[in-house]
């Protein structure tokens, strides 16, 4: 065991000039939170990009000075881990839309001096791959060896390789899919609900005053529902009351309520209850097949149609889900397989066998990270 | 985990044409694969249902889709594949006959080997034992076994032609390493194994 932990900082790209959505409206700045482990070699082709879901930052592995806990991929990401920072120069960056550290809707709008809110842009995928080609851009990193994600980081993963499939070796998309169901849209806008009826959310307009923690805390709750499997639950939970002795009627009293409690109480201390509707509505959004053919602003008129879409002939993927992950059920998974082989892409896929739900993809590290070793160090 | 028998592989590269795509259901360590990957150029993918076989796979840098090829052979567009081959797994299958006919909408050509349970040394040991014998099973006792099926060359083939499959080609694996593409007379008593190339009557 490491006894000195290796510290890291989240760094910023301001970028002092316009960016402009898909949607087709613009930021005139913004700012890119971003971190990276390890070194990019001389021949610059060992970077990895690594893609956060929902909840997720820039801070995906090592610690932050004085901090308790390690970044939200700790396990996959380190000396002789799955990605390997002896091996590759790992980069990760916070969505933009998010709140740590990325331009937001928390973000000061210099046009008014005061945060954006609601006059944020709408929102997709295909935003947050851009904001990362900014910053490949500014790290002067062109060839990728791979890109990888898991859940919302899928998503990017895939929609990122599709867009430029020149920049990348090969994806690794985890749990994920190539777009939401009804059943998944469905929870992200009881979500949604929760913290728009909060009355402090106020239209978007709270950051002046106390934030709808009631509502957005809500929505980490039922997000914590669908991200654990029914059995798991029961056998962490079952019907054990923390308190028995306790007479106050509808306090939490079951281990489960305490549990979802927790979650959602620490979740509203770190999130803005704007950038989970912002994020949750692009994921929602999120189509790669229907983006692939429609018109793509961010590649210019002058590109042929789907024409890079032969860039992605002869690549490598590897898809992995989780036996009992609801939210993100194997099935889509397979979907993912069968769309890139049918661009011919040399696509592995393997679903690991596991009580633990769609959260396997953050907490069940042994075997995917053996799958992901292999998959990398066969790579040309 | 039972073997995979490398004495088909020549077999095999000799009939799968270069360039053309590959299924190789049951790919085991992925070392068929590679095999025609290095010698005919196909274009392969491979199905296992083992998470420590997936991984010698993938850490061969081959294509390789976990899967139960009982259940979900369903996911591949007909004729997808100019090769699917099935190479010593025939026996460890729930239901023989749709695996077949699937390998057949799914590819082109089936390449199928078995072994013989009409085998002298089987039958011998039926009989003078009572005990069916252990090569016949592979690995394994009579409860854990992975082998369901025991079908003699005879029966197979006669049973395949009866469901609309012609036999383009067969080899038949004699002891003493002897392998023989004509069916000689006893085969069904005198032969360990055999390969057969497959289509569509």
């Amino acid at each position: 065991m490491n006894h000195t932990p290796t510290l890291v900082e989240t760094e910023v790209l301001s970028l002092e000039r316009p960016f402009r959505f898909e949607s087709g409206d613009i930021l005139p700045r913004i700012d890119i939170a971003y971190e990276t482990y390890g070194r990019l070699n001389e021949q610059g082709d060992n970077a990895v990009l690594v893609e956060h879901a929902l909840s997720g930052d820039a801070h995906a592995a090592f610690y932050h000075e004085g901090d308790r806990k390690p970044g939200w991929w700790d396990c996959m990401i380190g000396p002789g881990k799955a990605f390997d920072t002896d091996r590759y120069f790992v980069i990760c960056s916070n969505v933009i839309g998010g709140c740590r550290g990325t331009s937001g809707p928390a973000s000061i709008d210099p046009a008014t001096g005061r945060p954006y809110g609601l006059t944020f842009p709408p929102l997709s995928v295909r935003d947050m791959v851009e904001v990362q080609r900014i910053l490949l851009r500014h790290l002067g990193v062109d060839r990728l060896k791979c890109i990888a994600g898991g859940s919302m980081g899928g998503m990017q993963a895939l929609q990122f390789f599709c867009d430029y499939p020149f920049q990348f070796e090969s994806f690794i998309c985890i749990a994920s899919s190539m777009k939401h169901s009804a059943q998944q849209i469905a929870f992200n806008e009881v979500g949604r609900r929760a913290i728009m009826a909060d009355p402090r959310w106020n239209n978007g307009n709270y950051y002046d005053g106390v934030p709808p923690e009631g509502g957005l805390s809500v929505a980490r709750m039922i997000g914590h529902i669908t991200y654990l499997s029914e059995k798991m639950m029961q056998e962490k939970f079952g019907r054990l009351k923390k308190d028995k002795e306790s007479r106050a009627i509808f306090r939490p009293s079951f281990e489960v309520e305490h549990y979802l409690d927790y979650q959602g109480v620490s979740f509203v201390k770190r999130f803005d209850a704007n950038s989970y509707l912002y994020i949750t509505n692009a994921i929602d959004n999120f189509d790669l097949k229907t983006s692939l053919s429609s018109r793509d602003r961010f590649r210019g008129e002058g590109r042929q149609r789907g024409a890079h879409l032969d860039d992605m002939r002869g690549k490598r993927g590897l898809v992995i889900s989780f036996s009992s992950d609801w939210l993100y059920p194997p099935s889509q998974s397979k979907e993912i397989v069968q769309l890139f082989s049918a661009f011919n892409v040399r696509v592995s896929y393997t679903e690991i066998a596991t009580e633990h739900g769609h959260d396997a993809f953050l907490t069940d590290y042994a075997r995917p990270s053996e799958i992901i070793q292999g998959f990398l160090s066969s790579l040309a | 985990m039972y073997k995979i028998p490398a004495q088909n592989y020549p077999i095999i590269q000799e009939w799968v044409a270069h360039g053309s795509r590959v299924l190789d259901l049951g790919c085991g360590d992925g070392s068929l694969l590679k095999t025609l990957a290095g010698t005919r150029q196909v274009e392969g993918i491979g199905v296992e249902i083992s998470h420590e076989m997936i991984l010698k796979c993938i850490s061969k840098g081959l294509c390789v889709y976990q899967a139960d090829i009982d259940k979900d052979l369903s996911e591949w567009d007909d004729g997808s594949f100019d090769y699917v081959v099935l190479n010593a797994t025939l026996q460890v299958i729930t239901r023989p006959y749709r695996v077949i006919e699937e390998m057949l909408r799914v590819g082109r050509f089936a390449i199928i080997s078995i072994s013989n349970f009409g085998y002298a040394r089987n039958r011998l040991r039926v009989l003078a034992q009572g005990r069916v014998s252990s090569s016949a099973r592979l690995s394994g006792g009579w409860h854990d076994t992975p082998v369901l099926r025991y079908v003699s060359l005879r029966e197979f083939m006669s049973s395949i032609r009866e469901i609309g499959v012609e036999i383009m080609d067969a080899r038949y694996f004699f002891p003493l390493d002897i392998v023989s593409d004509t069916r000689w007379p006893l085969y069904n008593l005198l032969a360990k194994e055999g390969i057969f190339r497959l289509r569509r009557a």
